[in-house]
């Protein structure tokens, strides 16, 4: 990518508290970025950021844990920059043009509302918020703010490998897709350690309801979020069952579900299941169509042509390339010749892209509202064990 | 195969072409028996191979085919230390070589030959140096570094006396990777003769051989690898081709290349320059008679580029090549040679 300058916009009020949405110029420079949250994404964000040192400088870092600052710190490769404990002061630091959010889920709509008014940029963790009326809420806090860019973090769909299979979707060479099957398994706990116990909860946010949407809001998210891109659409009702199965230990979030759903517009149906109990699928998702399946890992993908179409365009018993690509009786082929970079990578890339050129992300704030609708409806139907319902004002929430 | 289906495919056979019933009923029942397929896959040359057969009983086995390409692993693999190979590559001035090595370098001075040292063995240092040898360097080459390096390059460095390969400076060093692939399946295919089987396909790193057909007739069809790094070609297979008898061996641009200084490099070295090529063909498929052919033909035909390597084919009839390139608008396109068998528009 070519490089590219960041101006602040000349809009600058009296006294510096605000600054209205910024505008970036054709010009060399990074992007000053804040991190809030040095928890392991915001860490992992800023060791790409290290990696992409034309496009991001880290000017400031925050979080509530002085342990996490420290260790944030010592990845900034730029130097020491700023720490902050409280979000609020980040924002009325003048050095920070964009904000990368990668806090609990519970915290995203309140901080993230509050960069938004702040007027700079933001790549906002997913899922974009704990619920629906948040999502939307954040949808409304947008509107007008043209010259912003707010990005959600469902990176794995930011690979050219997910890209391709969504243009293998649009150009119909999977044919007419009914199932889809998707997977986040291992087998664990899900815990991090925790140096001492009166910081379980803030360390462990993802076993308490208060603050996490569970296995569904953690990992599901991206597959149903990329169902929901590449097909531009979204479930119409949700069932799903689940417990807490293995790790009696005090949490709250199942740690076994199954969400099946309908997407009614399409004629699809998506099973999306995680279990802390067997790690043998790991990660798995399967798009099914009349022609063809595709199988993805989050760097490689696979298509399988199904037997007619193998037919139609002969049986093939082995395969000529540049090198060793698999030869798989199935009549299996590699939907990318190599494997990816990691997602985080290309979506921040492509976040500064967007910022350069003023332009909307394609994961954006209105992909993640629905994204964070379905979730929150699937979680909805996986407590209350009750089918829950796509609702018509959701439908509202377009570009 | 039962009986049962034999007759079924013989019914639809006589349905769709009216082919001999005849033909068929000798194909399945030639030596008195019937054709069962085998299947074998195994590890060589830093790569997989199968081998895929049809015979009336398992003749070959995985243990002959590993020990026939370990056997040339230990004469021309870099991947293996004590190999001849390297033996020659650290010596001073030459060694014995045995008779794999043998019939490789001669094959690789015919191709020199025929390419104007396009296809040239002694390569190797410039190949390391760019970072696609064994052992990766640090940073790109410098210019000074080249011109050092391209003294060893040059097939005139070597020669071949009886058993004896002498070189005349102690750097120069032979990478036969560039055909030993294809080599490779020659030698299982010479192996699968040897045991009267003349039903087969064997791949070996992308590297085809193909005799006979498939039970029924029905020729061998073979995938030409797509190239899905362009957003216009996201088809998953870009041709299937029915070649018959003979080798099919791809050398690609796509696959192959590591980024430099956020440029994309290839791993096909000119020998001449130094440099990578860059030029606009993507990926280069061969048909010939045999895979060492094919095989020591296609880097050299990639390095030639689009015009050049069409006017070497123009005449030619023991070799032709599919060959996909980009036009000068960033269109990926392709176009076929006349000797290139089995392709269908």
């Amino acid at each position: 990518m070519e490089r590219r300058a960041f101006l602040k916009h000349s809009s600058l009020l009296a006294g510096g508290l605000l600054v209205n949405q910024r505008t970036f110029a054709a010009d060399a420079g990074p992007l000053k970025v804040a991190i809030i949250g040095c928890g392991d994404r915001g860490k992992g964000i800023m060791y790409v950021m290290n990696d992409l040192p034309a496009l991001f400088k880290v000017t400031a870092i925050c979080d509530v844990l002085d342990f996490r600052l420290k260790a944030a710190q010592n990845i900034s490769k730029a130097g020491p920059v700023k720490t902050y404990t409280d979000y609020r002061r980040v924002l009325d630091d003048k050095d920070v043009d964009a904000v990368i959010i990668s806090v609990p889920l519970n915290m995203h709509y309140p901080i993230a509302s509050a960069v938004i008014k702040s007027g700079r940029h933001l790549y906002l963790e997913k899922t974009m918020t704990y619920n629906a009326s948040q999502a939307m809420d954040l949808v409304k806090l947008m509107a007008g703010r043209s010259k912003q860019v707010v990005q959600v973090g469902h990176q794995y769909r930011y690979s050219p490998l997910y890209y391709k299979v969504k243009e293998y979707i649009n150009k119909g060479y999977l044919g007419k897709v009914t199932q889809v099957d998707c997977r986040w398994d291992r087998n664990g706990s899900w815990r991090r350690a925790v140096p001492e116990p009166g910081l379980e909860r803030q360390i462990n946010w993802r076993m308490y309801k208060e603050y996490s949407g569970g296995l569904v809001a953690e990992l599901l998210s991206h597959q149903m979020d990329f169902i929901n891109w590449a097909f531009d659409t979204h479930p119409t009702q949700f069932q799903a069952a689940g417990g807490i199965d293995l790790y009696k230990d005090g949490r709250e979030t199942y740690d076994n579900v199954q969400v099946v759903v309908r997407y009614g517009d399409e004629g699809m149906v998506g099973n999306f299941g995680a279990t802390c109990g067997n790690a043998r699928d790991g990660y798995l998702f399967k798009i099914k169509g009349t022609k063809g399946t595709v199988s993805l890992l989050t760097d490689q993908g696979m298509f399988y042509a199904e037997k007619d179409l193998l037919k139609e365009r002969g049986l093939v018993d082995g395969v000529t390339g540049a090198t060793k690509i698999t030869w798989d009786k199935e009549g299996g082929v590699p939907i990318l010749p190599e494997r990816t970079k990691d997602g985080t990578w290309y979506a921040l890339k492509d976040f500064y892209e967007k910022v350069a050129t003023n332009s909307l992300p394609d994961s954006n704030i209105y992909t993640g509202a629905k994204t964070a609708i379905c979730v929150h409806l699937a979680n909805q139907a996986l407590y209350n064990s009750q089918p829950t319902y796509w609702k018509q004002e959701y439908s509202n929430i377009k570009a | 195969m039962t009986l049962t289906s034999i007759s079924v495919i013989t019914q639809r056979l006589i349905q769709a072409t009216g082919v001999c019933l005849l033909a068929v009923v000798l194909f399945a029942f030639s030596n008195g028996n019937q054709l069962k397929r085998y299947e074998l896959s195994g590890f060589a040359q830093g790569t997989t191979y199968q081998v895929i057969y049809y015979a009336p009983d398992s003749l070959v086995s995985l243990k002959q085919t590993d020990s026939l390409l370990r056997k040339l692993d230990l004469s021309v693999s870099l991947y293996e230390p004590s190999s001849l190979i390297n033996q020659f590559n650290r010596s001073a001035d030459g060694l014995v070589v045995d008779e794999h090595f043998r019939v490789l370098i001669t094959k690789s001075m015919q191709i020199y030959k025929d390419t104007e040292g396009l296809v040239d063995p002694t390569v190797k240092p410039l190949v390391d140096a760019w970072g696609f040898g064994v052992v990766k360097p640090s940073q790109e080459p410098s210019a000074a570094q080249i011109t050092a390096l391209l003294q060893n390059v040059g097939m005139k460095h070597i020669k071949l006396n009886s058993n004896y390969l002498y070189k005349d400076r102690p750097g120069v060093q032979l990478d036969l990777n560039g055909l030993a692939q294809g080599y490779s399946v020659d030698l299982l295919a010479g192996l699968l003769e040897r045991h009267h089987i003349s039903n087969y396909l064997i791949e070996l790193g992308g590297e085809l051989r193909i005799k006979g057909s498939k039970p029924g007739g029905e020729p061998f069809a073979i995938g030409i690898e797509g190239v899905n790094d362009d957003a216009a070609s996201a088809e998953p297979m870009r041709k299937v081709i029915k070649p018959g008898n003979g080798a099919v061996t791809t050398s690609g641009n796509y696959r192959k290349h590591h980024q430099s200084g956020g440029k994309e490099i290839s791993h096909i070295i000119d020998p001449l320059t130094g440099y990578p090529v860059q030029n606009e063909l993507i990926s280069v498929t061969v048909y010939a008679k045999d895979a060492i052919t094919a095989d020591g033909y296609d880097n050299g035909l990639l390095a030639m580029g689009l015009n050049r390597a069409l006017g070497f084919l123009a005449g030619r009839k023991d070799i032709g090549a599919y060959m996909v390139y980009r036009d000068r608008n960033g269109a990926v396109r392709d176009t076929v040679t006349p000797a290139f068998k089995g392709y269908q528009k």
